[in-house]
């Protein structure tokens, strides 16, 4: 399966340097490696960073704290990473901007606008800190909450304080999933696209991806743009296989802790001022998005073309979560079935692979790959989406799923030989009912990441191929900002719906095999 | 020393509800017996402070500890397993017991309980007898009155447990400590309790 | 899922028998050209009515991104025509050696037209617009844009991903020559961002990131027609405008070129150029096509750049103005 994968990278990037060697090459190279490298890597570096730090402090906040409404937060939170950049980033200017909430109130109180720019290097890692942050927090907060109860009430009644709880028992819990999650939040930022040109503000703070971009597009050199994307695949390479090389912390799976830990005053407070913060900081912008929606929501429900984009999304997201969890499953327990470690990481790394290829290169490789199978770009498109968006999904299903498998055959993998389990038997007694929440994270996870995508077929010809994203780029580009906006409001509600909602019902469905 | 007055607690939700009345001596080990679901651990998470009753008091010493937090109750537990922090040295396990770490006393109590000189060990390195003699040990250092053990021996091996219950029956002798021994083995309870309570029905009962 | 397959055999089916029967144009084309608000469907409509043919719009993401596909498919592209393009990538595109001069005369056009390979489609002048609700006196010139206080601020688009951004280079070198690096240096406080596209840059124009963004003359016609909104303007620059001309080109490899050159003529007539206009938001090419009010005149003084010169130094353009900013 991990071979399949990697095979169609390969095959979709041979394409490209095949047509990149009937080309002449082109006189100079225009672009500026070096500075490409640095400023991209310095600013995935600063993404990474904060989001994990902000994604450990919420993941412990609502680690703790009970209250009526705790679901639908971290399912608003998780769902921040499957949100449209675009989405999130237009969000970000409503609060943020010069006309925003922010400056606004602050005109109306103090008669003076607010004088930060959201525009810069401070922007785009902002923006990245609430798509990928939230994730981060999501993942660490199921590690947390797997917690077993006997060591938080060890832990307790030796009057652990807050720090030392946080030291001695949460950290090595979520110390295992920290390389995984940074490593793929890192790659996330590293070849950040439409956010790095939006907030970016000009030509000083950009990405190789959009360099490669501009090589294919712009001055058509694909020469240029392989290099490029070599460049790119080898600092994603190095990250990938620099956090393989970390051995996660073995994930236990006893019961877990329904168990409320009591908190000194001071850490309680802290509890909900991160909550606080974070909810103002992630939330705000969605509800700008939401609030802005509302606008143009009636003139679209009268549309037929609209009701057919959001048939063809739901198809299309049900079709590549279905695939994606195939695809992970498969993986994490190929993996998982074996502890020769270079076979781990051959196993594991071609599914991170796919999000360090620059995605134009990706679309110009499916492109001309579906041509040379002879098959009609326009007919091929729905197909290449889904099986696009499974893989883009796949290095998050993998960091849900695999440390998940690796403590089942660590605790129960002899018993489960000794009794003669194994395929799928194994897999509809042990992991299922073990494993339905996680299951039904990755099923959400694949589910919105494809209700919000479409960077791949930007050169299939998708006349009457409509999905919402699509549909809302058509919106914007037609002057119809309010279109746009509703589109972009649905797409958030289904995506938090989807994210509270599937693992839920997955969490039931496994209960009632157990 | 330990004693529970008609403490009542029920589950939400649950129909059948809890009705305990016992007491615990220092210096002697008082047993629990019961089958699975009777209740015994929801009786330890009373105790523990981890469950609020419903009416009724706990007391220690004579004072009411009925609505103490568990990390401010004069109270050690020990389980069958989770009783130490894998990744830590099992001197630094130890020390937890005190409020600033000291090295002269975690290590008097590792020999105390057998194990002087290991504990710079990971705990995770550690056999399941060893791990419960250092848990003991930092229950020395903490030296709470009371001291409850949920199924302490389940995980080890015959001879471990009949020297680790040993161990358990000659400290709590020693330090005066009220110890509740929770087990359904028989022959953990003849071996070192004093005092043996069947709990049935949601009612306990002493037997002996 | 089903519905996208079943859709696929639908217009499968559909293109095999109205091959049977009549002949079928492709046109490659940019996403907002073949949607549903943008003049594709009128267009279909109005021509199939006349062809006895069937019009196929595929759409690409962008103009540039039809132009690749045709030359990533090369001979055996099933495109009959690329529509879309515009005068600042003619030269590539002529260069490819893919199209065929149409045999076509445009005697009626606004601006005299003589390209014997490419059509005229629809032409605009680059503006910046504003609204006049909030900029009483917009600047006139370049050089009174960058007068005035940092505060005021513009977006742009990326030349390096849009149109109107390689726009505004060819403007800026057209008006200045060598001094285009000094303009972009006196820009860039004002820069708010370079967008992707337009339609980000214009989205962020309206939600008040800016108080200008970088679009077309005719803009505020939009505003005035469809949402019968009149506060918005264009800035008119003493320098006088870069105009951006969307062609349309035949390819040597179609079988259809007697119909694809009949489709040409027929988008200059004033009906056809009236459908464009009030859905693309542009000017018609060709004279006495009957239009709103709202569009106004088009700017008196318009500038140009030899087609030649621009594609032989297009990229060093580009270069020269994004390290003037950077």
């Amino acid at each position: 399966m991990a071979l399949a994968v990697a095979a169609l990278i390969a095959v979709l990037f041979s394409a490209i340097v095949g047509a990149a060697a009937s080309q002449p090459p082109l006189a100079a190279a225009r672009y500026d490696l070096g500075y490409l490298l640095w400023i991209t890597t310095a600013q995935a570096t600063l993404s990474t960073l904060f989001s994990l730090i902000v994604g450990i402090a919420l993941a412990w906040a609502l680690n703790r704290l009970r209250f009526p409404g705790r679901n639908l937060v971290v399912g608003l939170f998780a769902s921040a990473i499957v949100t449209p950049g675009l989405i999130v980033a237009f969000g970000l200017l409503s609060v943020w901007g010069r006309n925003g909430w922010l400056s606004r109130s602050s005109d109306a109180l103090f008669g003076a606008p607010l004088d930060i720019s959201i525009f810069g290097l401070g922007g785009v890692v902002a923006a990245h800190i609430i798509l990928d942050g939230a994730f981060a927090a999501r993942i660490l907060l199921a590690r947390l909450d797997a917690l077993p109860e006997a060591r938080l009430k060890t832990g307790q009644s030796l009057a652990l304080s807050g720090w030392q709880r946080f030291t001695i028992i949460d950290w090595p819990a979520m110390r295992g999933t920290l390389p995984g999650l940074g490593a793929v939040i890192f790659l996330l930022a590293f070849t950040s696209f439409p956010i790095v040109l939006l907030l970016g503000g000009g030509p000083a703070v950009q990405t190789l991806e959009v360099a490669i971009y501009s090589a294919v597009r712009l001055d058509f050199d694909l020469n240029a743009a392989v290099t490029l994307a070599l460049a790119q695949i080898a600092v994603c390479a190095a990250i990938i296989l620099l956090s393989s090389a970390f051995s996660p912390i073995p994930t236990s799976l006893s019961q877990p802790a329904a168990m409320h830990w009591c908190d000194s005053i001071a850490a309680r407070s802290g509890q909900w001022f991160v909550l606080v913060l974070c909810l103002l900081g992630f939330g705000l912008p969605l509800v700008a998005v939401l609030g802005d929606g509302l606008t143009g929501a009636l003139s679209l429900a009268a549309s037929a073309s609209f009701w057919n984009a959001i048939l063809t999304s739901l198809g299309i997201a049900t079709a590549s979560a279905v695939l994606a969890l195939v695809l992970s499953l498969a993986v994490a327990a190929s993996r998982a079935a074996s502890s020769l470690r270079w076979f781990r990481i051959a196993v594991g790394v071609p599914a991170y692979a796919y999000l360090a290829v620059p995605a134009v290169a990706l679309s110009l490789g499916a492109f001309l790959f579906v041509r040379e199978l002879g098959i009609a770009p326009e007919t091929a498109a729905p197909l290449v989406v889904i099986v696009a968006n499974a893989l883009l999904a796949l290095p998050f299903a993998l960091a849900t799923l695999g440390p998940a498998f690796d403590a089942i055959v660590r605790s129960r993998g002899k018993l489960m030989r000794s009794i003669g389990l194994s395929g799928a038997r194994q897999f509809r007694e042990i992991e299922w009912p073990i494993l339905a929440g996680d299951i039904g994270i990755v099923v959400a996870l694949a589910f919105c990441f494809s209700l919000g995508d479409l960077g791949v077929i930007a050169l299939f010809g998708t006349q009457d191929f409509v999905t919402l994203p699509l549909y809302m780029l058509r919106a914007l580009g037609a002057y119809r900002t309010n279109d746009a906006a509703a589109v972009a409001a649905l797409m958030l509600v289904l995506t938090i719906a989807a994210f509270v909602l599937i693992p839920r019902l997955f969490e039931r469905l496994g209960r009632a095999r157990a | 020393m330990l004693a529970l007055d008609a403490v009542r607690f029920a589950y939400p939700g649950a129909s059948s509800e809890y009705r305990f009345t016992m007491d615990a001596m220092a210096g002697e080990v008082t047993a629990i017996r019961g089958q699975s679901g009777s209740g015994k651990s929801t009786l330890l998470d009373l105790i523990a402070g981890f469950l609020t009753p419903a009416s009724g008091t706990i007391r220690i010493d004579g004072s009411d500890v009925t609505t103490l937090p568990p990390e401010t109750r004069p109270v050690s537990i020990l389980f069958q397993s989770e009783t130490l922090f894998e990744h830590l040295s099992a001197a630094r396990n130890v020390a937890l017991g005190l409020p600033r770490a000291d090295a002269d006393r975690v290590g008097a109590a590792l020999t105390e309980v057998g194990l002087a000189g290991m504990g710079g060990q990971r705990a995770s390195t550690l056999s399941g007898g060893q791990k419960q003699r250092v848990a003991l040990a930092r229950t020395l250092l903490r030296n709470r009155p009371v001291l409850l053990l949920d199924e302490p021996f389940s995980a080890l091996d015959d001879e471990t447990r009949a020297t680790t219950r040993e161990l358990v029956l000659s400290l709590t002798q020693k330090h005066k400590w009220a110890t509740l021994l929770v087990t359904h083995h028989a022959d953990d309870i003849a071996a070192i309790a004093q005092r043996v309570y069947l709990l049935e029905n949601g009612e306990l009962e002493l037997s002996r | 899922m089903f519905r996208s397959i079943a859709f696929a055999l639908a217009v499968l089916m559909s293109v095999a028998s109205a091959a049977a029967q009549s002949p079928t144009l492709t046109i490659y084309t940019y996403d907002a050209f073949a949607a549903e608000w943008g003049p594709g469907p009128q267009l279909k409509t109005g021509f199939e009515k006349i062809c006895g043919c069937t019009i196929s719009f595929v759409a690409a993401d962008s103009s540039i991104g039809a132009l690749r596909r045709v030359q990533l498919e090369g001979a055996t592209t099933g495109a009959d025509i690329v529509l879309g393009l515009d005068t600042s990538i003619a030269g590539e595109a002529r260069a490819t050696g893919l199209f065929e001069a149409h045999g076509l005369h445009f005697p009626r056009t606004v601006i005299p037209w003589a390209d014997p390979d490419f059509s005229p489609v629809d032409q605009g002048y680059f503006a910046f617009v504003y609204d006049k609700r909030k900029v009483a006196n917009p600047p006139d010139s370049f050089e009174a844009l960058i007068a005035v206080p940092e505060s005021f601020k513009i977006v742009l688009e990326d030349p390096r991903s849009d149109t109107p951004g390689l726009g505004l280079v060819l403007w800026i070198k057209a008006a200045y020559g060598e001094r285009a690096p000094e303009i972009w240096k006196g820009l860039k406080p004002h820069i708010v961002t370079m967008a992707r596209g337009w339609s980000d840059a214009y989205s962020l124009f309206l939600k008040g990131e800016a108080d200008m963004v970088l679009s077309y003359t005719t803009s505020p016609a939009y505003h005035a027609v469809a949402e019968s909104d009149p506060n918005y303007g264009a800035a008119i620059f003493s320098e006088g405008h870069y105009p951006q001309t969307e062609i349309a080109g035949i390819l040597k490899s179609s079988p259809n070129k007697e119909l694809a050159a009949q489709f040409l003529s027929w988008l200059v007539t004033p009906e056809a150029q009236a459908i464009i206009a009030t859905t693309n938001w542009m000017y018609p090419v060709t004279l006495g096509t009957a239009l709103p009010d709202a569009f106004g005149t088009a700017p008196e003084k318009v500038l140009n750049l030899d087609e030649a010169e621009i594609t032989a130094n297009k990229s060093a353009w580009i270069d020269e103005a994004l390290a003037a900013i950077r």
